[in-house]
């Protein structure tokens, strides 16, 4: 931990990063209650309203709903989202990878050419289908969907570093004294490779918000009246001449979280590089 | 003109950590003569390296350099990186530990080497190619047309370094480095390869600048040695006058800590240095020797520098002898006296092995272990001795039940153990117990001290209660030396000799009757080896535990062992009491190998027998003997056609062998 911020002094750019995620984090606990106007307000008077103009910080949209509000209310649902499946698909990423390497053989084989399989189809292509098929787009079953989409991911993550663990001699040395598999692997092995799985889930929470965006822009995302930062885009386009704040602060909310979220991500893989 | 190639002058280098600023090379100045050769010799974390690649100015961008190293009256640490080029490889070159990291695997050998002449002597490929093939001739490589064909893995390692040296040479440079280029071979092979640096030396006149942990390899390359302890030069002088009078207490106790050849453990107790080699922050002043000394005084720290002892003899300190403290190198301690154990039945084996076999993959066979037999008396140490790769560490895996047999039986008291872990009872488990190389990775980074001992009580001994387990597991670190404060520490904050006498007390806490130790000094700094080898002597004296001790290293081998089998190429070559091994070794391989043991005293240098050729390849199965292809003394066809018969001395001693006693 010490090591932590002693890297963090040196990096502005870590800062910067780790400044927005907390605005984010802020902005969705918090944000909702100091914004004078609900998400689903229809200001019919004022609609496209631009940025500042009749107390909507960053403009209306062509129903005269508040951009801020829809924002601030969208950040809510998507960091849910993209926070439980970055959770599911590490832990379920953990359990598939690690009993795959671990045992190895056919069992293995037959893991390694499933996940194969799912990689070939594009994560979000494969969430479409999915969420088309069902016809639900509940923040539960998105949640469960794009966590199915990134296994693959992780699990052959967990299966990496558990494969350079499971050489080790501690793992003879339990080996030896009897100690069962369970045991091995997850109490053995297992603090020995949050190293990478952490920055693996930190990727993930960065792709799964551009996961739950793209959905969203694509019409199968989260339903109205939830608002959700992609729906908002792709809402917004045909009034992109007449108000382009419509799209572009949605827009920005999106790149700005990613990209927070991937230095972070970078950042915290180089501090646990060194605590190695 | 003036007569040093080399001067380095007040040298400080200084490395800025996260841990703040260190120091790893202090004040150090050193003068190197025309057609000299000097040898540094220090243990792990002294500066050794860092001192030179400061002269090769390899130094990572954290290093801060202060004062002067003048080569040819020129100082390198003010020429620019293009001048550098000019010099590196050209009129300096290095050598380095290992060899298959310094070439590249993907080209191959001739087109390295020809590199060099090109770049540097603007030669043309067909002159390049000559002056290769001059250099790999002057490293007595057999065929260099054909080594120049093939690419580094198709070599064997010691070829490998002969290759590296060659390529050093082959501009002819006035200095040479060699960093600890031995260190990552086999004995034998290191012998064949100081032989021919020493040639080299007389025969090029080059000046030579020698690293390495080992006293008895310099003794075999230089006339002057330097003793270099936590970035400073504490004694330096001619071997012989450092060897007969070292002047300085950290000189003393390295060259006393060194289990030498003869050293038993029922005669003498190995030496030892308190403690291990810090760090050393800038600021701190002093003799940096002083926290681990015997002869500390209070001038150690206000009159601490460099004093002239003789001729060319220079020490910064000169206490080694002082009588105000009482002399603990002087006294020869004796080892505490064998008790002899009521239940000791010297006719009944404790362990049996039979007809042993390990046969690695399915496809490509390797045959690592071919039928060897042997036993372990209760309550003895047996010793295997052997190069790399000659299965010795396969066998102590096996006993220890990390995989089973493909062939034979492991017979333990009265049960068949020829089976994996996941066979074997809780019993099994708990009389035969391992102790791995290297600590590091044996102990698991996560776990406290206390869990990793603990949970082998808990598993094998049925200690479930924690508190009586804590007190249990205290009193198991205090036979190891470690106090209860280690209860709480991670693998990670130990240094490697305290992490092994972890792996000792976790392997003890449950009482085995046979521990399986598998190299376990080999990646210690020799002071710290000393301590643990005095560790498991008395340890075993203590509990009458029986080791099965598995090391490439024939000194120790000699130390502590009761029996030494020596193995060669999956076979057993010699077996027999130490003594008779030792001093009436019949096998030739023995030998060889004891031939090859670097003397630590200059005065006793012996000749050696050197092996040519590489293990016999591992994936074929051999008719012969496999030693016939290296053997110095072969007798004819039949050594090819015919294994070896056992050829049976005394009752506990034999060898395979054609050749009759």
């Amino acid at each position: 931990m010490k090591y932590f911020f002693y890297q963090l002094k040196k990096s502005p750019l870590a800062m910067v990063g780790i400044a927005i995620i907390v605005f984010w984090l802020i902005a969705a606990f918090a944000g909702p209650s100091m914004i004078s106007f609900t998400h689903t307000e229809m200001d019919s008077m004022n609609q496209m309203a631009a940025p500042g103009e009749y107390g909507h910080v960053l403009g209306t949209d062509s129903l005269g709903r508040d951009i801020l509000s829809r924002i601030v209310y969208g950040s809510r649902s998507i960091l849910t989202v993209a926070l439980l499946t970055s959770i599911f698909s590490t832990v379920v990423g953990i359990l598939l990878g690690f009993s795959a390497g671990y045992f190895g053989g056919r069992l293995d084989t037959a893991f390694l050419r499933g996940m194969d399989i799912l990689m070939a189809i594009p994560p979000l292509v494969l969430s479409m289908v999915i969420l088309g098929i069902l016809g639900d787009s509940s923040i539960a079953s998105l949640t469960i969907i794009v966590s199915i989409a990134f296994v693959p991911a992780t699990a052959r993550v967990s299966r990496g570093v558990l494969l350079t663990e499971k050489s080790q001699e501690y793992v003879s040395a339990a080996r030896i004294r009897g100690e069962n598999h369970l045991y091995i692997m997850f109490v053995e092995i297992l603090p020995n490779t949050m190293g990478p799985i952490i920055v693996e889930a930190t990727a993930r929470f960065a792709y799964s918000i551009m996961m739950v965006a793209s959905l969203g822009f694509l019409g199968v995302g989260l339903q109205p009246p939830t608002p959700d930062w992609g729906m908002m885009v792709i809402e917004n386009k045909p009034i992109i001449a007449q108000a382009p704040w419509a799209v572009l602060f949605p827009a920005l909310a999106i790149a700005s979280l990613v990209i927070a979220i991937s230095i972070f991500s970078d950042f915290v893989s180089k501090v646990l590089i060194h605590e190695r | 003109m003036n007569d040093n190639i080399l001067e380095i002058e007040n040298l400080h280098v200084r490395f800025s950590t996260f841990d703040g600023l260190f120091s790893a090379v202090n004040n150090v100045s050193l003068n190197l003569g025309y057609n000299e050769s000097i040898g540094i010799i220090g243990e792990s974390g002294c500066g050794k390296s860092t001192l030179a690649f400061t002269v090769m100015r390899y130094l990572a961008t954290n290093a801060q350099v202060e004062g002067a190293i003048r080569f040819k009256g020129i100082n390198l640490l003010e020429n620019s990186e293009k001048e550098m080029e000019s010099v590196r490889g050209n009129r300096i070159a290095m050598v380095f530990q290992n060899p298959y990291s310094s070439l590249n695997p993907s080209l191959t050998i001739g087109f390295q080497l020809d590199e060099v002449g090109m770049h540097h002597q603007k030669l043309s490929k067909s002159q390049a190619r000559k002056a290769t093939i001059e250099a790999l001739e002057m490293m007595n490589l057999g065929d260099p047309k054909g080594i120049v064909r093939r690419y580094p893995h198709q070599v064997s390692g010691g070829i490998q370094q002969r290759i590296c040296i060659a390529m050093a040479l082959l501009c002819k440079p006035d200095l040479m480095i060699l960093d600890e280029p031995t260190t990552a071979l086999d004995v034998t092979t290191e012998a064949v390869i100081l032989d021919s640096i020493a040639e080299l030396r007389d025969t090029l006149k080059m000046s030579m600048i020698y690293i390495s942990h080992d006293i008895g390899v310099i003794n075999k390359v230089s006339e002057n040695i330097v003793v270099m302890y936590s970035g400073e030069i504490v004694e330096s002088g001619p071997k012989k006058q450092i060897f007969e009078n070292p002047v300085h207490p950290y000189t003393r106790a390295l060259i006393n800590c060194m289990p030498r050849g003869g050293v038993v453990k029922e005669k003498t107790k190995l030496n030892t240095i308190a403690g291990y080699v810090k760090r050393r922050g800038v600021d701190e002043g002093g003799c940096p020797f002083a926290d681990r000394c015997d002869k500390k005084n209070d001038t150690c720290i206000s009159k601490y520098g460099t004093k002239k002892i003789g001729e060319h003899h220079y020490a910064a300190c000169d206490r080694a002898y002082a009588e105000d403290i009482p002399d603990k190198l002087k006294v020869r301690i004796t080892p505490i006296a064998r008790k002899k154990d009521p239940d000791f039945d010297s006719e009944r084996d404790l362990l049996k092995v039979e007809d042993l076999h390990k046969i690695y993959g399915n496809k490509r066979k390797v045959y690592a272990v071919n039928g060897i037999e042997f036993s372990v008396k209760p309550h003895s140490i047996l010793g295997i001795v052997g190069e790399s790769g000659c299965g010795k560490s396969t066998t102590g895996h096996m006993i220890s039940g990390l995989f089973p047999p493909s062939k034979g039986r492991i017979i333990f008291g009265d049960t068949d153990i020829s089976i994996g872990w996941n066979k074997r009872d809780k019993e099994t488990l708990k009389n035969i117990q391992l102790i791995f190389q290297n600590p590091g990775r044996s102990l698991n980074p996560s776990h406290t001290v206390e869990k990793i001992i603990g949970r082998t009580m808990q598993k094998l001994a049925n200690i479930n209660n924690a508190k009586e387990r804590r007190e249990k597991i205290i009193d198991i670190l205090r036979k190891v030396d470690l106090g209860k404060e280690y209860l709480e520490k991670k693998p990670r904050q130990l240094s490697g000799g305290e992490q092994q006498r972890v792996a000792i007390a976790r392997s003890l806490s449950i009482s085995p009757s046979l521990i399986v130790c598998d190299e376990p000094t080999s990646a210690l700094d020799v002071s710290v080896q000393a301590s643990v080898l005095n560790l498991l002597n008395d340890l075993q004296v203590d509990t009458h535990v029986a080791y099965l001790f598995i090391s490439h290293d024939l000194n120790v081998i000699n130390y502590l062992s009761d029996y030494i089998m020596v193995m060669y190429a999956g076979k057993i070559a010699e077996y027999g009491k130490r003594d008779e091994v030792m001093e009436n070794s019949h096998h030739p391989y023995t030998e060889a190998l004891l031939s090859a043991v670097p003397e630590v005293d200059p005065t006793k240098q012996k000749d050696i027998i050197e092996l040519e050729g590489m293990l016999p390849d591992p994936a074929k199965k051999i008719k012969g003997c496999p030693f016939a292809g290296r053997c110095h003394k072969q007798v004819g066809e039949i050594c090819v056609k015919e294994y070896p018969p056992m050829v049976q001395l005394t009752e506990d001693h034999y060898y395979f062998c054609h050749i009759k006693p």
